[in-house]
């Protein structure tokens, strides 16, 4: 077994895709976790994007982030993207919802 | 007439057509299939059939098969038949360099439905170990991605919770966005029965379905909520089970976090979901709303089903999330005759789910990003592997549209068919060097893929599928693959031609690594489900023989959790310019997109797909019964013939999407859901008008597709 993680090139500077769509689909994660206390919320989106968007997906809107200071996305939106600073697939305070799968079909029955 | 020759050969199946899965006995005939009888044994259909299964079979001699590999260099040039050598050497050879030129990430696969598990499986482990990213998508993405989602989040099993004989034991039926009658025939007769018997039945749909009123099918309360408002309904039934304290306490403080129901409960019993405040923005009377969650509540056995009109929606996550809610705080859960269960379309959508074929997760429902989960693959396939998730099959596109992605291996799917927004698919399919379709016919993707690598029918090969009751029941080869290879053997071929040594004699070792490295999968083999006839997971120690109910005990993270489910409208909105809201669904005799049903006789059933419109929507657009009518959106523009239905509401236009001609994808937006991206087919903005009758129209059975489940 190589020692190196399968690896994927840089982030390229062109961005993945265009950025607009990155926006809304981020609102849109945003939108759900709304409905959370403060703190779980911003930890929702964090957690949503780190697990479930491709790695070059995030960088676009942090580099959008970092350009525009976060220009169309919602307040929490943007806290919970800049979470993502922190690599982690879970952080170890997570408090938010429930992550969607991966605790599953563990051996014990249900 | 002469008397037909009676069959030679015969061998047990599982039908692939809708996710009930039923096994049928192929007959054969000099090798040839004549005629499916539906299995006594099996315990999805225990010896029923529908028109589909029992009848629309012979798709697969259809001259339309495609019997060798070809190539092209672009996809201006003709096809050129070569060996199955030179096929997966230059498609692999084309892979690889455009990885060198533009990164490890650029290319990406996609596997289906219609395929075996032990497909699907693979299909995941060419993107892993031969691509070596995780860029690898199923077609339940546009389908139940939802599900897995919703029921994992507020359950923690994203599958069925009951087999489906426990409906015979229901006294509440529930069904939201399906029609079960019409979609998954044989389960629907299954629920007739039950009816007859004197359970009660609730039906969430915009359409009177045949569900909703049929011969020996009739709704006791039917909601005809404005498309797009399931999430604004659903949390309205759970506003009135909470104000009138109609609640399972018991059940809730046992199985659940009392904390968390009460959160759910400060949302859900907010003045913002009374039926008084939902009846008029849903189009609902209140006092239906009330009798719907009343009648649902008292069970004492109450079961929800539900279809794609609950996924395919901005909100489908969040509407699945609403009826795990619901189960939850009704005690609902846990035993025969309750339970939330998932209606899934293509036959193989269950086990599409479990096989990892997710940018994300690994088969059994594993993150990528869990080192623990990634070290026990990495320790059996010998290498290391990409700890990020990939890109979901939409955002392959919206990458292949921006220029970062740049080729793809498509099993058995037509995305050009079937997939959101035509428009914007066909330009991001134009703008990648290499695709690689595996498939039976030239389907719309192929006209724009530069490889094509001819599969084999579900009759042509070995393998399992597991139902929408997670059943996981023998396919069988009834007849010699046409183009000499199972879809298997193929994607070894791939990933052997990618560098990756790989061999199995016979699908029945893939199913052992499965086993092996899929917790629910744990006690199956070729061996067990040969001996039962079929096992439903989870399949472990604990349950040797595979499981029928889930949850009775405790649920897979201990305790259940209530979600909060606000509504959110879709910004997809009826305004003067489109003024209907158009929804889709099925009807009986034909299947999805109808690549395989429409090379069938049964186009003599169902040979177009009509728009149905209420009288009212049609009389002040001067539209009268088989007139030709242009239905247009904000995305795009199709043609087809109206039909005056009751069936819908006014405002309201429906119809079926299983001809090509029809074009549906030509005017479905590309919004989707918040949290997995399946699209938003069941909301469409549109205007309807009549038009002049189309001098030529196209041929009913040379345009090829494959579907959405």
């Amino acid at each position: 077994m190589s020692a190196t993680p399968a690896g994927r090139e840089p982030a390229a500077s062109a961005p993945v895709m265009d950025v607009e769509r990155l926006v809304s689909m981020a609102n849109q994660i945003g939108d759900f976790f709304a409905a959370y206390p403060a703190g779980q919320r911003e930890e929702g989106v964090r957690n949503h994007l780190r697990n479930y968007w491709d790695p070059r997906m995030r960088t676009t809107l942090l580099a959008h982030v970092a350009a525009t200071g976060g220009k169309g996305l919602h307040a929490h939106v943007l806290a919970g993207a800049r979470l993502l600073g922190n690599g982690a697939p879970e952080r170890a305070a997570y408090a938010g919802p429930p992550r969607a799968e991966g605790t599953g079909m563990r051996a014990r029955g249900e | 007439m002469p008397i037909p020759r009676k069959p030679d050969g015969s061998v047990t199946t599982t039908c692939a057509y809708c996710g009930v899965g039923c096994g049928f006995r192929a007959e054969t005939l000099e090798g040839r299939v004549v005629r499916m009888i539906p299995w006594k044994e099996g315990k999805a259909n225990h010896g029923h059939s529908c028109v589909k299964g029992r009848f629309a079979f012979d798709y697969y001699l259809h001259p339309d098969r495609v019997r060798a590999p070809m190539i092209r260099a672009s996809i201006h040039d003709p096809w050129r038949e070569v060996s199955w050598d030179e096929a997966i050497t230059h498609a692999a050879a084309e892979l690889q360099r455009i990885q060198a030129a533009h990164g490890r990430g650029s290319v990406g696969a996609v596997s289906s439905s219609r395929c075996t598990n032990e497909e699907i499986f693979l299909m995941q482990k060419f993107a892993r170990v031969a691509l070596r990213n995780n860029n690898i998508d199923n077609c339940s993405r546009i389908c139940h991605s939802p599900t897995q989602f919703g029921l994992s989040a507020t359950l923690g099993a994203g599958a069925a919770s009951q087999h489906f004989d426990s409906i015979l034991q229901a006294d509440v039926i529930l069904v939201v966005g399906a029609n079960p009658t019409e979609g998954h025939p044989v389960f629907g007769s299954m629920m007739k029965r039950r009816i007859r018997e004197g359970a009660r039945l609730i039906v969430i749909d915009p359409r009177r379905t045949e569900t909703v009123d049929s011969p020996h099918c009739r709704a006791d309360v039917h909601l005809a909520l404005r498309p797009g408002t399931n999430v604004l309904v659903l949390d309205s039934i759970a506003h009135v089970v909470v104000c009138e304290k109609l609640y399972h306490e018991a059940f809730i403080r046992e199985r659940c976090h009392w904390h968390e129901f009460e959160q759910w409960m400060a949302l859900v019993g907010d003045a913002r979901y009374s039926p008084e405040a939902v009846g008029p923005e849903a189009g609902l009377d209140p006092e239906d709303i009330r009798r719907a969650a009343r009648l649902y509540a008292a069970g004492p056995r109450s079961t929800i089903y539900y279809g794609l009109g609950v996924t395919e929606h901005s909100q489908g996550s969040t509407g699945v999330m609403c009826l795990g809610n619901l189960a939850l705080a009704c005690g609902m859960l846990g035993r025969e005759g309750v339970g939330v269960n998932p209606l899934r379309g293509q036959g193989n959508v269950q086990g599409g789910s479990c096989l990892g074929s997710w940018p994300h997760m690994f088969s059994g429902y594993r993150f990528v990003t869990d080192d623990a989960v990634r070290a026990s693959f990495e320790h059996d396939w010998g290498l290391s592997l990409d700890p990020e998730p990939g890109l979901r099959l939409p955002n392959m596109f919206d990458a292949a549209l921006a220029g970062s992605f740049k080729g793809m291996y498509i099993q058995g799917e037509d995305p050009v068919q079937s997939d959101p927004n035509q428009n914007h698919i066909m330009a991001a399919m134009a703008n990648m060097e290499c695709v690689i379709v595996q498939d039976l016919f030239l389907t719309e993707t192929a006209k724009f893929a530069h490889v094509f690598l001819p599969g084999s029918s579900s009759l042509e090969k070995n393998g399992t599928f597991t139902n929408a009751e997670r059943r996981v029941s023998m396919v069988r080869k009834v007849a010699q693959p046409l183009a000499g290879l199972e879809d298997w053997q193929i994607t070894v071929r791939m990933i052997n031609a990618m560098g990756y040594p790989l061999h199995y004699d016979h699908p029945s070792q893939v199913l052992d690594e499965i086993a092996r490295l899929s917790p629910a999968y744990q006690g199956m083999s070729f061996a067990l489900i040969e001996r039962l006839g079929s096992v439903q997971w989870p399949c472990n120690p604990e349950a040797p023989q595979g499981t029928e109910v889930l949850h009775t005990k405790a649920f897979p993270r201990g305790r259940a959790n209530f979600m909060l489910t606000g509504y959110v409208a879709t910004t997809e909105r009826a305004d003067e310019r489109y003024p209907l809201l158009l929804t889709t669904g099925r009807i009986l005799s034909q299947y999805n997109v109808g690549t395989q049903t429409r090379r069938t006789g049964n186009v003599a059933w169902c040979g177009e797909d009509l728009l149905e419109i209420h009288q009212a929507d049609a009389h002040t657009r001067g539209i009268g019964e088989g007139d030709w009518v242009s239905v247009s959106s904000r995305y795009g523009a199709t043609r087809l013939r109206a039909r005056i239905s009751e069936r819908v509401s006014p405002g309201v236009v429906y119809t079926t999407f299983h001809f090509a001609q029809t074009k549906a994808n030509a005017i479905t937006s590309d919004l989707s859901d918040w949290a997995t991206n399946c699209p938003e087919y069941k909301v469409t903005a549109v205007e309807v008008a009549r038009v002049q009758a189309p001098v030529v129209t196209e041929p009913a059975v040379r345009e090829p597709a494959e579907a959405p489940a």
